[in-house]
């Protein structure tokens, strides 16, 4: 390794570390004996079984969970499809269709919030309901994907595409072997983005949730005025350490396959 | 099959890069692909978001009456004028400075970490990249009262910094500019280094490695030639950064202190404590107008960069 | 219409007249009734005369049966009447998270078999919002007291029908006609509380008791205000002399010309008072005095006091919206909340004090000790009450509060 390879590596170290610090002291407090967040009181595991009592929590997160899967999803693939035609194409209103992207994000979520409230309510007579919750973020997340994927895709080399269409690939087959592999990077960028979007949004959310499909923001920030118990960090800390499990072992099944295309190759 | 392809897209240099992507709509077929790429996507905008947004802007056109409802019977501008207040004009500035503050820091932070994931995450990329994302898979609140935590007088920096010996005083390091861009950088992170990554990612090592023999270190190397190749991820990450970092009112408001108001802060305001939603569209409507022309302007110049033009 | 859900019959025909008669009701009366409150809220009391089958139906009246707890001082408390067979059977109900007893809506759903999905926010404006001028949704929510003149004057709440409300008899005398809804004809109060000061009694060693404490230059950037344009109005309207509801701007301009002197010193504007408190970075604040119950128990050496110079009382209400879907559920959920255990326990929890006279022999003798949530009337009576100054006094206040906070 060059010296440069050093320095580089002990960045991004500690460009981690940065990340992760608050979510240590977030872990720590979750085992605070105290009904808030700020003194550190003593080492008590009683959060957990609270939390896990907690139906009211728990329903929160699974509403919260659902419509970030929906919105994930769609908006990961409508914003796929945007950022594409941005990158590659050519055409009329481009500069239009580009400002129409910008547009949700330089939008103050208030002011989002209360016209999709009004929107739906106007016109469908809803005032809240699972379906708006998770149509209001489908269209906040769009614009990320979009722009994430476009930054990608541009500048792609469009005679990759028609060498494969000369190849006899059709529109589509080229599309799927060559392009999307080519910003499968971005699409999953996109999605990842659009997920912590989604799953802390409070502002929007608070406007087009029905009655009764609570969200983990609301109940949280619903807390804040008699105090953010550590069941809270107790969620945080199991999300976080389910994923972590997931990462570690797709890491492991990665890590065994390089080994075993090596030894294949070594044959 | 994606081996291929890559080999095919390591021919490409900077030239090839602008004279390549002329793909311009010709045939029936390409006009297909125009519209299945792009009509979804701009429908769905216009129907969720274009729609009801022109309600709203229909409502700053109107005015309220004594009892906080909206009246849509005479339509006037006269919300912007009065939107168009210099008092909001310090307020406009903090969020202009936290913003400007917070993408400079998360592009400088990001990108080395976005190198760093490309060169030599190999394949465990995407699940480093993962893992960049996690911490903000908790709740947005329980990580600032974690920084709260480590900020406060008697918190965790300040102890390191006085076991250390550098103080031996607390400093005020909550609720200032400091806590605040701190706090933002830290949120906006990720929306700078996923999409620095995906540009950087698409680099030919050979091409480095070429222009590190071309010029003299590693620098020249890297201003030269990676640095203007990752424009259109540079571009991505501070569009995704400063815009939404214009509108970010809850991160100052709980980081910050008397000092910190933010010009988003004061459309919530409007809309809530003051219940006049006609003066909040407006304000929020100039808001983004400013927001959005300064930032198209800003970003002209490197237009051509992006979409290959 | 004559037969009862178990298949007896009863003359309905002859207990309508009879309430028409008791009520002193014209029918057009209870057409107008059943319009307002829909046909079963309105026909409730006659069906549960029905189903009790006895003479006095009238649950208002002087009480029959045993009284649902030891024998109270005070008010009598009457018997729970026979639960209606309540024809709905969920209720929707917005409100701050925990801003009840913990047992509260499990007995309530226990007693009454209604599903209650219970609904947060976390700040009042954004819920009003939401709310918007018929609940948005919801049947029951906890306005402020300074906003339901608001809401009455819009319409957009539904006129208590007191005969499902027989717990009212509950509220101590100060509370049974409020000066912002004249009979609680909309609204029935829920918990109150006073506006001080509070500060860390290790920091601060000297006993402050104005609240010119708070613009003591010894603890710069350790000092805390609410973020609430009439709050911290009104400390400085009150020091200066005036009325903490006054419409004079001269003294508006005043009160803010005072605040802005003491910005430099101000750390920050929250509502957030039990996390502002606690983290040791403020040592002095204008908290929310019933806040100091939570805040204790982070942080023991903090002290409270009401300023010599006057402050400030608040309190919440309870409410039924125009579009409830639920009304007579909502008004056994109201009922239910005036009873005295549950007030009681509501207090219990919570920390706050509610106007429940009857309640006060169930309330933990701590909470009825502090005078941070539970001051002598004495006191009280020195206090203000915010009022609704009406749209235009509020842009006034508020236009002041945003050159303030301006960066």
């Amino acid at each position: 390794m060059s010296g440069r390879n050093r320095w580089l590596s002990a960045y991004a170290v500690i460009g981690y570390v940065f990340l992760f610090a608050p979510i240590v002291v977030l872990i720590i407090f979750s085992f605070n004996d105290s009904r808030r967040n700020f003194q550190w009181r003593g080492f008590t595991l009683d959060w957990y079984p609270t939390l896990l009592a907690n139906d009211q929590l728990l329903d929160a997160l699974f509403v919260t969970l659902r419509v970030a899967a929906v919105a994930v999803v769609v908006s990961t693939l409508l914003g796929t499809l945007f950022g594409l035609a941005l990158a590659r194409l050519r055409f009329r209103g481009r500069a239009a269709t580009e400002t129409l992207l910008l547009v949700p994000m330089v939008t103050p979520e208030i002011v989002m919030g209360l016209s999709l409230l009004v929107f739906f309510y106007q016109l469908f007579g809803s005032r809240g309901s699972f379906t708006q919750l998770a149509l209001a973020h489908i269209t906040f997340c769009i614009s990320y994907v979009a722009i994430v994927v476009r930054a990608r895709a541009a500048g792609m080399d469009p005679r990759l595409e028609e060498a494969a269409r000369d190849l006899g690939a059709s529109a589509f087959g080229a599309f799927r072997y060559v392009t999307l592999p080519l910003v499968a990077p971005a699409v999953l960028s996109g999605a990842l983005l659009a997920f912590a979007l989604s799953f802390d949004d409070y502002v929007v959310t608070t406007f087009n949730a029905g009655v009764g499909s609570s969200t983990l923001p609301l109940y949280i920030y619903g807390k804040v005025k008699f105090g953010v118990t550590p069941e809270i960090n107790a969620i945080s800390t199991l999300i976080v350490a389910v994923t972590a499990v997931v990462v570690l072992a797709a890491w492991r099944v990665s890590q065994r396959r390089a080994e075993a295309t090596a030894t294949d190759a070594g044959r | 099959m994606a081996e291929a392809t890559d080999a095919g897209q390591r021919r490409a240099t900077g030239d090839a890069v602008r004279a390549g992507s002329e793909g311009s709509v010709r045939s029936l077929g390409d006009r297909l692909a125009a519209a299945v790429l792009l009509v979804p996507g701009i429908a769905w905008l216009i129907a969720f978001f274009v729609v009801p947004l022109a309600m709203i802007f229909l409502v700053s056109l109107g005015s309220r009456d004594a009892l906080d409802r909206i009246v849509l019977d005479q339509l006037s501008l006269d919300n912007y004028a009065r939107a168009f207040d210099p008092g909001f004009l310090p307020t406009f500035f903090n969020s202009l400075r936290y913003a400007a503050a917070t993408t400079v820091l998360s592009l400088a932070i990001g990108y080395p970490i976005a190198y760093w994931i490309s060169r030599y995450g190999g394949r465990h990329k995407a699940l480093l990249l993962i893992l960049v994302m996690l911490p903000f898979w908790t709740s947005y609140l329980i990580r600032t009262y974690a920084w709260m935590i480590i900020l406060r007088d008697n918190g965790v920096a300040n102890s390191i910094l006085q076991a250390v010996g550098l103080m031996h005083e607390p400093i005020i390091l909550l609720n200032t500019d400091f806590s605040v861009i701190l706090g933002m950088t830290y949120g906006f992170l990720p929306f700078a280094i996923l999409p620095l990554y995906v540009s950087i990612d698409r680099l030919d090592p050979a091409l480095i490695a070429a222009a590190r023999d071309l010029y003299a270190n590693g620098r020249e190397a890297f201003l030269r030639v990676t640095l203007p190749l990752t424009v259109p991820g540079i571009v991505a990450a501070t569009i995704l950064t400063f815009i939404p970092a214009i509108g970010d009112f809850v991160t100052p408001d709980l980081l910050g202190g008397a000092q910190t108001t933010t010009i988003a802060k004061v459309v919530q305001e409007l809309f809530l404590e003051g219940r006049d939603w006609p003066y909040g569209a407006a304000l929020g409507f100039v808001l983004m107008v400013v927001t959005l022309g300064g930032t198209i302007v800003a970003l002209r110049p490197l237009r051509a960069e992006v979409v290959g033009t | 219409m004559t037969e009862r859900y178990d298949g007896s019959t009863i003359d309905l025909e002859r207990e309508l007249v009879r309430y028409l008669l008791r009520e002193r009701l014209t029918r057009r009366d209870l057409l107008e009734r059943i319009g307002r409150l829909g046909a079963a809220a309105a026909l409730a009391p006659v069906i549960a005369a029905c189903t009790t089958g006895g003479a006095s139906s009238a649950p208002s009246a002087s009480a029959a049966g045993p009284a649902s707890a030891a024998p109270s001082t005070g008010p009598t408390a009457t018997p729970e009447p026979t639960p209606v067979p309540s024809p709905e059977s969920e209720l929707f109900v917005y409100n701050w998270t925990d801003y009840i007893g913990d047992t509260t809506i499990p007995s309530f759903e226990a007693k009454y078999g209604i599903k209650v999905t219970y609904d947060f926010f976390s700040n009042t404006d954004e819920a009003y919002a939401k709310l918007g001028s018929d609940g948005g949704g919801y049947d029951l929510s906890f306005p402020i007291s300074v906003d339901i003149p608001a809401f009455v004057k819009k319409d957009a709440l539904l006129p208590l029908d007191k005969s499902l409300l027989p717990n009212i008899v509950n509220l101590g005398k100060e509370w049974s006609d409020p000066g912002y809804d004249p009979g609680n004809t909309h609204s029935v109060p829920y918990m109150w509380w006073t506006t001080g000061v509070a500060y860390d009694s290790t920091r601060i060693k000297d006993t402050p008791t104005s609240s010119k404490a708070l613009w003591d230059a010894r603890w710069a950037k350790h000092i805390a205000m609410l973020d609430d344009v009439q709050e911290t109005f009104a400390t400085a309207l009150i020091q200066l002399g005036y009325s903490a509801n006054t419409t004079d701007t001269s003294e508006m301009d005043q009160a803010l010309a005072l605040l802005e002197q003491q910005k430099p010193l101000v750390r920050l504007y929250s509502t957030d008072t039990i996390t502002t408190m606690s983290s040791g970075d403020v040592w002095i604040g204008q908290i929310w005095g019933a806040d100091l119950y939570q805040i204790n128990q982070e942080n023991e050496n903090v002290v409270y006091y009401i300023p010599e110079e006057g402050g400030v009382r608040g309190s919440d209400t309870m409410a039924i919206f125009a579009g409830a879907k639920h009304p007579i559920a909502a008004h056994l959920f109201i009922n239910h909340m005036l009873d005295a255990q549950v007030s009681a326990a509501n207090t219990n929890f919570i920390g706050y004090m509610g106007p429940n006279a009857a309640a006060k022999e169930f309330i933990s003798p701590d909470i009825l000790a502090d005078p941070s949530v539970n001051p002598d009337q004495a006191l009280v009576d020195k206090l203000e009450e915010l009022l609704d100054l009406g749209q235009d006094v509020r842009d006034e206040y508020l236009k002041r509060w945003q050159i303030l906070r301006g960066g």
